[in-house]
C-alpha cells in the first residue's frame, strides 16, 4: 500500500469557539492602572503588602480572598480613598494612565471624578432619585445638559425604565438592589473612566445581584471596572481577570498582611489555578 | 472542608471503579463464551449490559447533582468531568463486549478455526489488562503509566491486522468465510476496547496537569 498524502484542509473554516477572552487577547489591552510594590499599612500596621499587577480597560477585574487579604484595602488605592483614613499609609507606586496617581500634583478629588466607587451597601443621599444622580455633575458645575445627564446615566444603570415617572420622589423608596443601580448611576454621571464596586451585591437579593452582574457586563464596554467580591461564583461570572489575595504572617511573626497570590485569567483561575493556595480556596478547602 | 461534598468526589471516584469491575466481568464473560461457544453464557453477557447500563445512568444523575449543588472548579471539576467521560468509555466497552457475545450466538453453529480464536484471546488479555491499568493510572494520578497504555493498544493494533490477515486467507472457504467475516468484527470490537483504555488515559492526564492531549493523533 503506498502512503497517502496528509490532505491539506483549510483550517479557516473550522469555526473557533471561545467562551472568553484569554490572558494574553485582555494583556493587549490598555493598562489603566499600573501597580508596583504596593503595600498599605495602618498607623504602622501593615496591612498589604508587595502587589504588582496591572488593571486592563473594557475589562472588569475581581479581586477574591479571606477575610482579612486586604482586598477592600488594595480596591481603595485605586481612588486615594485610603487617603481619608487618619495614619494610612501607601508605599510603592500606583500609576494611573501612566501618571503617578499618588504624585503631589495629583488632586484626589479629580482622581475620584474619574475613579468612581460603589459601596456594599447603597447609600443614596436623602433626596429625590433625580437630585441624587445630579449631585456630582453640580458639585462640578456641570449645569449644562443636566435632565440629559440624568436620564443617561440612569439608562446606563438599567433604572431609568423603572423609575422615569417618579424622579422627584426620594431615592429613599427604591429598593435596594434598584438604590445600588443608582449609585451606580450615580457614580457614572460624572464621566468616570473607572468603577470600583467593593462587594456591590452582597446585601441584594439574587435577582437584584443578577441585574448588577449584567450591569458589569454592559458597562465594562464603555468603563473599566474592578470588583472586590467574597461571592466566588460571582467573579466567576462577571470577571475577565481575577486576582486572589490571601493572608501571610509578617516576617516577625507577630500580626498577619494580606499578599496578592495569583492574578490570571478567570477561566484560568477557576480551571487550573497555578497556587496551590488559590486552587484551596476556590475549591473550598481553604482552612 | 466541605466534608460532604469532598464524600461526593470519593464516592464518584468509587463508583467509577465498581463500574470498571463490572465492565470487566462482561468482556472475560463474552470471551470464554466465544472460545467455548456457549450460547447461555452469551445471554447472560447481553442481558448483564442492562446493569452496566444502569451504573453509568446513575453516575450521569450523581454528577448532574454534584455539578448543580456543589459547583466545582479547578482540579474538582477536572475530576468531575473526567469521571464523566471515563464512565461513558466504560459503558461502551460494555457494548463492545455485547456485540461479541452476540456475533458468538450467530457463529455457533460453525466450527472455529483455533489460530485465530488464539489471536483474539490474545486481544482480549491485553484489552483487558489495559482497561485495568487505565482504572488503575487514574486512581493514582499516575500519567507515566496512563502514557504507557499507547505501547499497549500497538500490540493489540498488531494483533488485529494479523486476524484479519488469517480471515482474508480463508476466503477460499466458503463454509469458513461467514464464520471469518464476523470474527473480524470481533476482533474490531477488542481493538476498540483497546483504544477505549487508551482514552481513560487521556482523562488521567488532564485530571493530573489540566493539560488534554490525545496520547496518538487520529492518523495512527
Amino acid at each position: 500500500m503506498t502512503q497517502m498524502e496528509t490532505p491539506s484542509i483549510d483550517s479557516s473554516r473550522i469555526a473557533e469557539i471561545s467562551l472568553s477572552s484569554s490572558r494574553e487577547e485582555i494583556e493587549r489591552r490598555e493598562q489603566v492602572f499600573t501597580v508596583e510594590d504596593l503595600g498599605v499599612a495602618y498607623s504602622g500596621n501593615v496591612a498589604l503588602a508587595g502587589v504588582t499587577m496591572n488593571v486592563y480597560a473594557n475589562t472588569v477585574t475581581a479581586f477574591i480572598g479571606p477575610s482579612g487579604c486586604g482586598k477592600s484595602t488594595y480596591i481603595r488605592c485605586f481612588n486615594r480613598m485610603n487617603d481619608l483614613i487618619v495614619g494610612a499609609a501607601v508605599t510603592g507606586s500606583v500609576r494611573y494612565h501612566a501618571s503617578d496617581l499618588y504624585g503631589r500634583e495629583v488632586d484626589p478629588v479629580e482622581v475620584r471624578r474619574r475613579v468612581g466607587m460603589v459601596f456594599q451597601k447603597p447609600n443614596p443621599f436623602p433626596k429625590s432619585i433625580f437630585d441624587n444622580v445630579a449631585f456630582g455633575p453640580r458639585v462640578l458645575g456641570w449645569k449644562k445638559g443636566l435632565d440629559e445627564r440624568v436620564e443617561q446615566s440612569l439608562r446606563q444603570a438599567a433604572l431609568w425604565d423603572e423609575v422615569k415617572d417618579r424622579l422627584s420622589e426620594s431615592a429613599l423608596g427604591l429598593s435596594g438592589g434598584q438604590q445600588q443601580r443608582l449609585c451606580i448611576a450615580r457614580a457614572l454621571a460624572t464621566e468616570p473612566d473607572v468603577i470600583l464596586m467593593d462587594e456591590p451585591a452582597s446585601a441584594l437579593d439574587p435577582i437584584a445581584t443578577g441585574r448588577i452582574e449584567d450591569l458589569m457586563h454592559d458597562l465594562k464596554r464603555e468603563y473599566t471596572i474592578v470588583v472586590v467580591t467574597h461571592n466566588m461564583q460571582q467573579a466567576a461570572r462577571v470577571a475577565d481577570m481575577t486576582a486572589f489575595f490571601s493572608v501571610d504572617m509578617h516576617e516577625d511573626g507577630r500580626g498577619r498582611h494580606g499578599v496578592l497570590v495569583e492574578y490570571d485569567a478567570t477561566t484560568k483561575i477557576f480551571t487550573q489555578p497555578a497556587d496551590r493556595r488559590t486552587e484551596d480556596y476556590v475549591t473550598g478547602r481553604f482552612g | 472542608m466541605r466534608v460532604e461534598y469532598q464524600q461526593s468526589l470519593d464516592m464518584i471516584e468509587a463508583s467509577l471503579q465498581e463500574q470498571g469491575a463490572l465492565v470487566l466481568r462482561a468482556v472475560r464473560g463474552a470471551m470464554n463464551a466465544l472460545e467455548a461457544q456457549d450460547i447461555e453464557l452469551c445471554d447472560e453477557v447481553i442481558a448483564f449490559d442492562d446493569e452496566i447500563d444502569d451504573r453509568y445512568h446513575r453516575m450521569e444523575k450523581s454528577i448532574e447533582e454534584l455539578l448543580a449543588l456543589q459547583a466545582p472548579v479547578a482540579a474538582d471539576l477536572r475530576l468531575v468531568l473526567a469521571v464523566l467521560h471515563n464512565s461513558i468509555h466504560l459503558e461502551r466497552i460494555g457494548d463492545h463486549a455485547v456485540t461479541i457475545a452476540k456475533l458468538t450466538k450467530l457463529t455457533a453453529a460453525f466450527e472455529p478455526r483455533h489460530d485465530l480464536v488464539e489471536g483474539l484471546r490474545e486481544m482480549a488479555d491485553r484489552a483487558e489488562e489495559m482497561v485495568r491499568a487505565a482504572l488503575d493510572a487514574f486512581a493514582t494520578r499516575d500519567v507515566a503509566r496512563a502514557r504507557s497504555l499507547v505501547e499497549l493498544d500497538e500490540l493489540i493494533d498488531r494483533t488485529n491486522r494479523r486476524v484479519v490477515g488469517t480471515v482474508l486467507s480463508m476466503a477460499a472457504s466458503p463454509e469458513q468465510q461467514e464464520w471469518g467475516m464476523r470474527m473480524i468484527i470481533v476482533a474490531r470490537s477488542l481493538e476498540r476496547i483497546g483504544d477505549k483504555a487508551v482514552d481513560i488515559g487521556e482523562q488521567t492526564e488532564f485530571v493530573a496537569t489540566g493539560e488534554f492531549h490525545e496520547f496518538s493523533d487520529a492518523s495512527h
